[in-house]
């Protein structure tokens, strides 16, 4: 049984998102949808597991805005629901999060944004807690896996309580912690899955006049969440105190473990906030009426600090406020950041506690170990095929502008056919702008996720606008660097349902592109059929690639599970002659070369039987080792 | 407990790094401990450096300081070399005896890794983590598990946190049937090899 369906009472191990779900599910939700993004993918992908035996509508949508407005309209007709993305996902759903502020919520509505302080996996580290301010949506923030549970069930308390949106922000850290969280109460027998849209056009309809008068209320609203909510949006620990620490999120548990280091848990007042937009304010007035000196410890923007520092000199208090001035704006916080920052500002505790022993010193040093495209994965062909039929074509400058995906590794050497990454489907509208003021050809590289998500617009752009760009979609047909989930190109469904399968060369050619499609394995094929796509680009056709093999790592996974036998690639020695062009070219994990000697050799446990290394070796050198099993080729 | 026992566990993305932290994390449910389990790991989802923080005792900071761990499990050697930031002088340390470089690069030796780290502390453990799976799986799959066997058998101190009965519990709650009995015999195995090393 999935961990998250356990009993009331029982202690399982959830991760932060898995936590997420569990508490959205004992509260009542009957519709989830999203957009993939680390770190929010595993809420959805929870209750994804868990939908049929549920009976609940969980889907993964096209892009964040889709499934924002998916689930609003389950909430606006009376069904709880979630959304849940990653923090540059709600950048995309920013458009509906404002209006649906405006308009409220006739049930439970809760948007998880999880933050990523540190760019673990993102191009920015923006703190979304802003979007509270700029939208009117509180916004709510635990401390720990386990709070997160708690939290997510608060949130939908909040929602109900004002019928107002509530945003539940997140982080990286603690989306991908792993506690052990008791359950408080059993999922519920049967909830409201029914809604009923009730026609009222001065609500749902936002023309100027309507949303005058929502403006009003709205602000209404705002103002109740300040000075209404305290226990549990924030807590007063040790109260009293002159010293006060003020945290926000998962900083209050570096605090915690910090002070308890230092020996100050008893000298210090801290004021736990678990709504850090709009700050709770009666506890914030409460702490700085007996505090001297004050520290804001929270991860990223100065947001608590702000309030804190408004409210302290809306009521004339005389406390020194501090925050960035200890703890950084930048990156995420640890215990030991934290620890300095406090011993900083107390002046009271023994800077040294962990000694490490350092970094080892090596010679050849200990080299990094940058994310590389896997062993098979067919984005590596692809970008040997279409560098090879351009050089072949004589199409020697070239732009390759690029998207959000596994294949953003390609900027590493030796492929470079990323040169840019903005965002989701930047890869489009960034090949036709540079068209309209450079001379190169530009080659726009994007996933079918991200073309899906938002690289539609952008190719419909080019063509009407009259850009000169090659769209180039690598296709295997699923989200893969989030986990490998469904999208519309997939044919199933988020819950494994079988539906329509909407193929992007049907969407390219429909709109006036001459499309080429490829199998990334078969490389020579490939590289002649992108000759000559080129040849017309060049007579000054609209062209686009699709290259089309699966993930290698679903393709590995299949072939476990069918017994099926993958082929498996050695380098002979003898005809073998060093030039390294196999690993050079193609920088497979699987090819090494082993320290004093100057011939590759392939790693059988690493091959996946892509056979680039074969097609790009002069020499024939490379050769089939373990026959594969007939139709082994159908994985792909 | 005051202070949380540190364990980095440390490897490459698809060594099963993630299901040893989680059936750390499951066996200290079972042995009645809060735990924290984070898991840091970059985008890809092969290949890369993978570092997963086990916090054990009250508290729920999940990150742990350069020179906290108390106990580092490495799957692979560069990145034992790696983690050495992690580790303070009293840090046992238990690696597979495993090279993995990563593609283009140039590295340093197995024995190298191995005598620096030997250099700056006193309890490196090398460990053919790969052979005992080899052995009694028929693949190295579990490689993980004959880590942390070792681990238990090899550093009494966190034997004495979670026992091998809640590390048994809590592969019969991730595994079933034969992964199972397989599972636990590579444990067992790696934990009495563990324990023989000390002496034991």
């Amino acid at each position: 049984m999935h961990p998250v369906l356990a009993r009331k009472g029982e202690t399982v191990l959830l991760m932060g998102n898995e936590a997420v779900a569990r508490g959205a599910l004992e509260s009542g939700i009957c519709l989830a949808a999203a957009y993939p993004g680390t770190p929010s993918t595993e809420i959805v992908e929870t209750l994804s597991e868990v939908a049929k035996d549920l009976k609940i509508w969980v889907e993964w949508s096209v892009n964040e805005k889709v499934a924002f407005e998916t689930a609003y309209a389950a909430a606006i007709s009376g069904v709880k629901s979630l959304t849940a993305m990653k923090h540059v996902g709600l950048n995309v759903a920013a458009d509906i999060l404002m209006s649906s502020a405006y308009a409220g919520v006739k049930a439970g509505f809760v948007i998880v944004s999880a933050d990523d302080p540190g760019h673990h996996s993102s191009q920015n580290e923006q703190d979304n807690r802003w979007y509270g301010f700029i939208s009117h949506i509180p916004v709510v923030e635990p401390s720990s896996p386990r709070e997160a549970y708690c939290f997510t069930k608060e949130s939908f308390k909040l929602s109900e309580r004002y019928g107002h949106p509530v945003i539940l922000r997140t982080t990286t850290r603690l989306s991908h912690t792993r506690q052990p969280v008791t359950l408080e109460e059993d999922l519920p027998a049967s909830p409201v899955c029914k809604g009923v849209f009730e026609k009222a056009i001065d609500r749902w309809v936002l023309v100027p006049g309507h949303a005058k008068k929502l403006k009003i209320k709205l602000l209404e609203i705002w103002k109740k969440i300040q000075y209404d909510t305290s226990e549990p949006f924030a807590k007063i620990i040790n109260p009293g105190m002159k010293d006060v620490i003020i945290a926000s999120g998962i900083a209050y548990s570096h605090v915690e473990e910090a002070l308890r280091i230092a020996g100050l848990e008893s000298k210090v007042t801290i004021l736990k906030v678990n709504m850090p937009v709009p700050v709770p304010r009666k506890p914030v007035e409460e702490v700085l009426r007996s505090a001297e000196r004050v520290l804001i410890v929270e991860e990223l923007d100065p947001v608590v600090e702000k309030q804190v520092k408004s409210i302290s000199k809306e009521l004339g208090l005389a406390c020194e406020i501090y925050g960035k001035e200890y703890i950084p704006e930048n990156d995420e916080l640890s215990l030991q950041v934290v620890y300095n920052g406090i011993c900083r500002f107390s002046g009271k505790c023994d800077p040294v506690v962990w000694e490490s022993i350092g970094e080892l010193k090596l010679e050849p040093p200990i080299p990094p170990r940058p994310p590389v495209l896997c062993p098979g994965c067919p984005h590596r062909s692809s970008y040997y095929i279409v560098k090879t039929a351009l050089n072949k074509a004589g199409v020697r400058k070239v732009i390759f502008t690029g998207d959000i995906g596994c294949y953003t590794l390609g900027f590493q050497k030796p492929f470079e056919t990323q040169m840019t990454s903005f965002e989701m489907g930047g890869a489009i509208g960034v090949a036709h702008g540079l068209s309209k003021v450079v001379d190169e050809a530009i080659v726009a590289v994007v996933g079918d996720s991200t073309f899906y998500h938002a690289g539609i617009p952008g190719v419909i752009n080019l063509v009407f606008n009259k850009g000169r760009a090659i769209p180039m979609i690598l296709d295997n047909s699923v989200t893969a660097m989030t986990g490998h989930q469904p999208h519309p190109g997939t044919g199933v469904t988020a819950v494994g349902e079988p539906t329509v399968r909407i193929l992007p060369e049907d969407i390219l050619r429909a709109i006036g592109f001459e499309t080429f499609v490829i199998n990334p394995l078969k490389v020579k094929d490939s590289i002649s059929v992108l000759a000559k796509a080129l040849e017309e680009f060049k007579d000054g056709k609209n062209i686009a690639i699709i290259s089309r093999a699966r993930c290698a790592l679903e393709v590995l996974r299949d072939a476990r599970k069918t017994k099926t036998v993958l082929p498996v690639y050695k380098v002979d020695p003898g005809k073998c002659t060093g030039c390294l062009a196999c690993v050079n070219l193609s920088a497979c994990p699987a090819l090494v070369v082993e320290p004093y000697s100057r011939k590759p050799v392939i790693i059988e446990e690493l091959c996946a039987g892509c056979g680039l290394c074969a097609s790009i070796c002069p020499f024939n050198a490379i050769s089939v080792a373990k026959t594969p099993t007939q139709d082994w080729e159908k994985l792909w | 407990m005051k202070s949380r026992f540190n364990l980095i566990l440390v490897g490459v993305g698809g060594q099963g790094l993630i299901t040893l932290g989680r059936l750390i994390g499951e066996a200290c449910i079972r042995a009645g401990l809060n735990v924290t389990v984070a898991e840091v790991h970059g985008m890809s989802q092969r290949g890369g450096s993978v570092v997963v923080h086990v916090r054990i005792g009250e508290g729920d900071s999940p990150v742990i300081p350069l020179g906290g761990a108390h106990h580092i499990i490495a799957m692979e050697v560069l990145e034992a070399g790696r983690s050495a930031r992690y580790a303070n002088r009293e840090t046992v340390m238990v690696v597979n005896d495993l090279l993995l470089p990563p593609p283009l690069a140039k590295h340093p030796g197995k024995k190298e890794v191995i005598d620096a780290l030997k250099s700056k502390l006193e309890r490196v453990y090398i460990y053919d983590a790969e052979g005992v799976s080899k052995k009694i799986m028929g693949t190295p799959i579990s490689s993980n598990i004959a880590l942390l066997g070792f681990s238990l058998g090899a550093n009494p101190v966190l034997e004495s946190l979670i026992s091998r009965v809640a590390v048994e519990k809590a592969l019969e709650a991730i595994f079933k049937e034969k992964a199972l009995d397989l599972n636990k015999k590579v444990f067992e195995e790696a934990f009495r090899e563990g324990r023989s090393n000390i002496g034991g």
